[in-house]
Parts: structure tokens; sequence; C-alpha cells
């Protein structure tokens, strides 16, 4: 009687036990129970916050803004503003807001700009800005910061002018300069009053203090900024230097390749669950039996 | 038979609902590690009640035994087993594989909209008088440097759209109508970059005008803020009141 007694208690806290290791590990918990709520996933694209640079099928369009592949990437749109931190500032930019696709293949990586612009112009230009290393840095060209010790941008220039991107570094207002080694593409197509362009690096470089390094997997942070060239009467662009359409920091990351040991671990719990609730069933059935 | 097993799930069963529910219709919810807490405390009582005696025990254990074995079983009770049976392990992969799995949602920022201030600026208080000329003035100046980014004192500019963080909302309660007009002068002179690391000043769209304007200029907009949004700034007299 006693020794039944106690085999019953076992099997009881054995099941009690298993019963809350399934519910405290099932997905639903962390929704249930947590203290908040999950972000909801169809805001991305209404209200981005981040670039995701996806793994492509292929090699990356990086010299083609048009290019068909373009049209299967995941868009996120981010609204820009007229530069009005520091002088000289505007306060009417042409550029509202820029779609932002991005796609690398383990090696390069390439990020499409599509913004409207009604005129095509010699001086439109468009930027992307990177922090660079671990320190956090000011969006506005790495701007000193008074309590936090800041560190460098990168930042990749195109212009229409020059059809070509320009790979630039900056550590406060003043600094900005051209790297002496270069390693960003770019080309641009306007059609339509839209401009296409496409920014194109390798994930690393070789210059860790002045290139952002892309990490497969790790978050890191983007600016954009875009300048409107058309020309005024006074013979000026509409928008150069620092009067352009700016963000502040948004995230970027290249999302590494499936992973595939997860599902792996994930199938080793169900096998030796399954095999322990078979021992447990033919225990519970054998002291039937008795 | 089937009574103290039932019964024992109906109390589980109220007690998760009373405290997910019912509670929080008059008191603030409770976190989650205590909702936890409080349900392993109602499984252990009723566990060591059923494991009193033998015969409690068997009443409560035979059920759950002859549902897991399967003897007798026919009909609809029958395929419940089966897919409860089949159901368990596949439940314990997918929350190995849901715990695992790496999170693909950019980093959460805990970013404090209103750190402290550094010494200097504790304390300070609007040397100017509150006079309609300083604050025409100030809204003057308000609405050639403020505007484009606060709007008219709602944070809605036109030029806010672009940042992250947004300008703050002066008619909101929770900002200037919370702070001293020393805070106010703080953030206004040393702008976005001023900020602390819990600040994130590396985001933040605020210009540091110092290098643009004068203390008594922005003593005057503080003035035209808080007349335009409608708020008045908390004082150290009132504090003293309040305790």
């Amino acid at each position: 009687m006693v020794r039944d007694m106690v085999r019953r208690g076992f099997l009881l806290t054995v099941l009690v036990v298993v019963s809350a290791v399934v519910w405290a590990s099932a997905p639903w918990s962390g929704s249930v129970l947590a203290d908040e709520e999950e972000p909801a996933q169809e805001a991305r694209q209404e209200e981005a916050v981040a670039v995701r640079l996806y793994l492509a099928e292929g090699t990356v369009p990086a010299e083609d803004p048009t290019a068909a592949a373009w049209a299967e990437v995941p868009v996120s749109e981010f609204r820009l503003s007229p530069q009005v931190h520091w002088p000289d500032r505007l306060l009417d930019a042409t550029v509202k807001s820029v779609k932002v696709r991005g796609l690398h293949d383990g090696e390069r990586v390439a990020i499409l700009l599509e913004y409207q612009d009604p005129t095509e112009d010699a001086a439109d230009a468009a930027a992307l800005e990177f922090m660079v290393g671990d320190k956090k840095a000011h969006f506005a060209h790495g701007q000193e910061m008074l309590q936090v010790e800041g560190g460098p941008v990168n930042i990749w220039y195109w212009t229409h002018a020059s059809g070509k991107a320009v790979d630039m570094s900056a550590k406060g207002f003043g600094t900005l300069k051209t790297q002496t080694h270069q390693d960003v593409a770019a080309k641009g197509v306007w059609q339509d009053g839209t401009w296409r362009v496409v920014f194109s690096r390798s994930l690393e470089t070789s210059s860790k203090e002045q290139d952002v390094q892309i990490l497969l997997g790790e978050w890191s942070n983007v600016a954009f900024a875009m300048w409107d060239g058309k020309m005024l009467e006074s013979g000026e662009p509409k928008e150069k230097g620092s009067q352009k359409a700016v963000s502040s920091w948004w995230s970027l990351r290249a999302e590494p390749p499936a992973d595939y040991s997860v599902v792996l671990y994930g199938f080793l719990g169900l096998v030796i669950a399954a095999l322990f609730e078979l021992a447990f069933v033919k225990k519970l059935k054998k002291g039937q039996e008795a | 038979m089937k009574g103290p097993l039932l019964k024992s799930a109906l109390v589980v069963i109220g007690v998760i609902v009373f405290l997910y529910w019912v509670l929080p219709l008059f008191t603030a919810p409770l976190p989650a590690s205590l909702i936890w807490l409080y349900i392993a405390l109602t499984v252990s009582s009723i566990l060591i009640f059923v494991t009193m005696s033998a015969s409690s025990l068997e009443a409560f254990m035979g059920p759950i035994t002859r549902f897991l074995t399967g003897e007798g079983q026919v009909g609809i009770v029958r395929t419940v087993r089966i897919v409860f049976l089949v159901l368990v392990p596949f439940l314990v992969g997918w929350g190995t594989y849901a715990t695992l799995a790496p999170s693909d949602e950019p980093p959460t920022e805990n970013r404090t909209i209103h750190p402290a201030p550094p010494g200097e600026f504790v304390g300070l208080s609007n040397p100017l008088p509150n006079t309609p000329e300083n604050i025409t003035a100030g809204q003057g100046r308000y609405f050639s440097l403020c505007f484009p980014c606060h709007g008219v004192f709602d944070g809605k500019g036109p030029a806010a759209v672009g940042f992250n963080p947004p300008p703050a909302d002066f008619k909101d309660s929770g900002t200037i109508a919370q702070l001293q007009e020393s805070f106010l002068f703080w953030r206004i002179k040393t702008g976005g970059v001023g900020l602390p690391v819990e600040g994130m000043p590396w985001k933040s769209a605020m210009p540091r005008w110092e290098f643009e304007l004068s203390d008594e200029e922005i003593w005057k907009i503080i003035m035209g803020e808080y007349a335009g949004s409608g708020h008045k700034p908390r004082t150290w007299e009132e504090e003293e009141e309040e305790e």
C-alpha cells in the first residue's frame, strides 16, 4: 500500500513537472505571460524602423537600380525632414520620404534608395550614413556630444554629376573628408520623377577605423540624406551642403543565412519528449496491471 | 471518481481567470512573475492536499492514469488520447525551437526622455520678469526657430516627420508641465548633444542653441513656450507645498 502510494506520488510529480515544462516552453507562453506585448509585425512597412539586407538568390543587382530582382525585395519607407539641426538650415526639402531595399550575397551588399524628385538635375545627390565602430556617433556627421564620447561616421555620397559614389568619413562638423581608400560603387537612374540609386560595397573592408563593417545578423545604424540639385534663378542649386532632406538613425541588419542547427535542436527536443512519454505510459500501464 | 481532479482543474482555472482578467478591473495588472508565483502556489497546495492519503491520491490520479494508458477507452476519448500523446512531443519540439531561435527584431531602446540635468543647470530660475513684452519677444523667436519641428507648441511642425525621437509636444501634460524652467534652459542651450548617455544624444535633432542664441533670448523663448502651451513651470515652492 505504502509502496504503491510512493510510486503514484512519484508519477504524479513527474506528470506535473513535465506539464510545467511543456507549458513554459510552449511558444504561446511568451506572448500570454510576458510583461510587454510584442511589437506588431504588420507595422513594418507603414512605419519602418529598420532596413533589412536580405540574402540574395544569386548575385546582388549592384549595377542596376531598375533590375527586376529589386521588385521582390521588401521595402522599408522612411520619412525625411528638411535639415534644421545646424546652419545653414533648410525649411522645405524636396524629398519627403525614401523607400529602401537591401540585398547581400554574403560578400557584397547593395542598398537601393528610391525617392520622388520631379526634376533630373546635375546637382542631385543622395547619401547613406553609418556609425563606425562600437562608439555611438551623432547622426549629424558624428557631431561632438557633451557628455558622451562619440565615434566617427562613414558616408557613402552619390552625385548625379559624377555618376559614382565617394566613400567619406567624418567625426564632427567640418571634418568631412574623402577617404584615401575608395570601396563604394553607386549607380543612379532617374525616370518619371523618381530617382533609383543603388549603392554597393563588400560587407567588410580592410579599413575598420573608417568604414562601417556589416556583419551578418548584427544590428547597426543607418541614416539618409538627399539633395534636390534643381538650379534656381540665382544660379545656385536649391539644395546643397547642409541644406538637404535628412533622417536621424534607424536600424540596419544583414540577414544571416537560416540557421538549421536550431531546427535540429527542436527536433531533438521532440524525440526526447516522445521517448520519455512512451516510457512514462508504459510504466503507468505496468502499475495498472499490478 | 472525477471529483478531485475536476475540482482541482476548476480551482487552477479560477485562479488564472481571477489574476488575469478580474483583478485588472480593480487595480493595475499584476506582473507576470507574480502571477506565475500564485499559480505555482495554487498547484503545489492542491498537490499537497491530494497526496495526504492513498485514497485521495488514487481518486486524483485514477482518471489521469486511465486516460494516459487508454484502459477501456472507445470512440472520441480514444482519439483525444492519441492526439494528446502525439501533440505533447511536438509542443516540446516547437517550444525548444521557439526558445532557441534568435530574435530578428531590432534592439529595443529604453531611452530616458527627461534625464537629470548637469549640476550647473539645477536650480536656475528665469531672471527676466514675466511681462507681455518678454513673452511676445520669446514667441517671435519661437516661431522662427522652434516652430519648424515643435509646431504650434504641439510637436507637429512641418520638419518633425524625419526625426526619431520626435520633437517634444509642449501641450502634452507629460512634457514642460512637469519640468522646471531650468530644465528647459539646459535642453535649449546644449540641445540633443548635451544629453547624457541614457538620453541617447546621438539620435536627437535638437540644435545646440548656445551657439546661436544668448541666455536672455533662451529665457524669453521659455516664457513664450509656457504661455503658448497653456502650462506653468514647476517651481521649488510648489514642490515644498506638496511635501
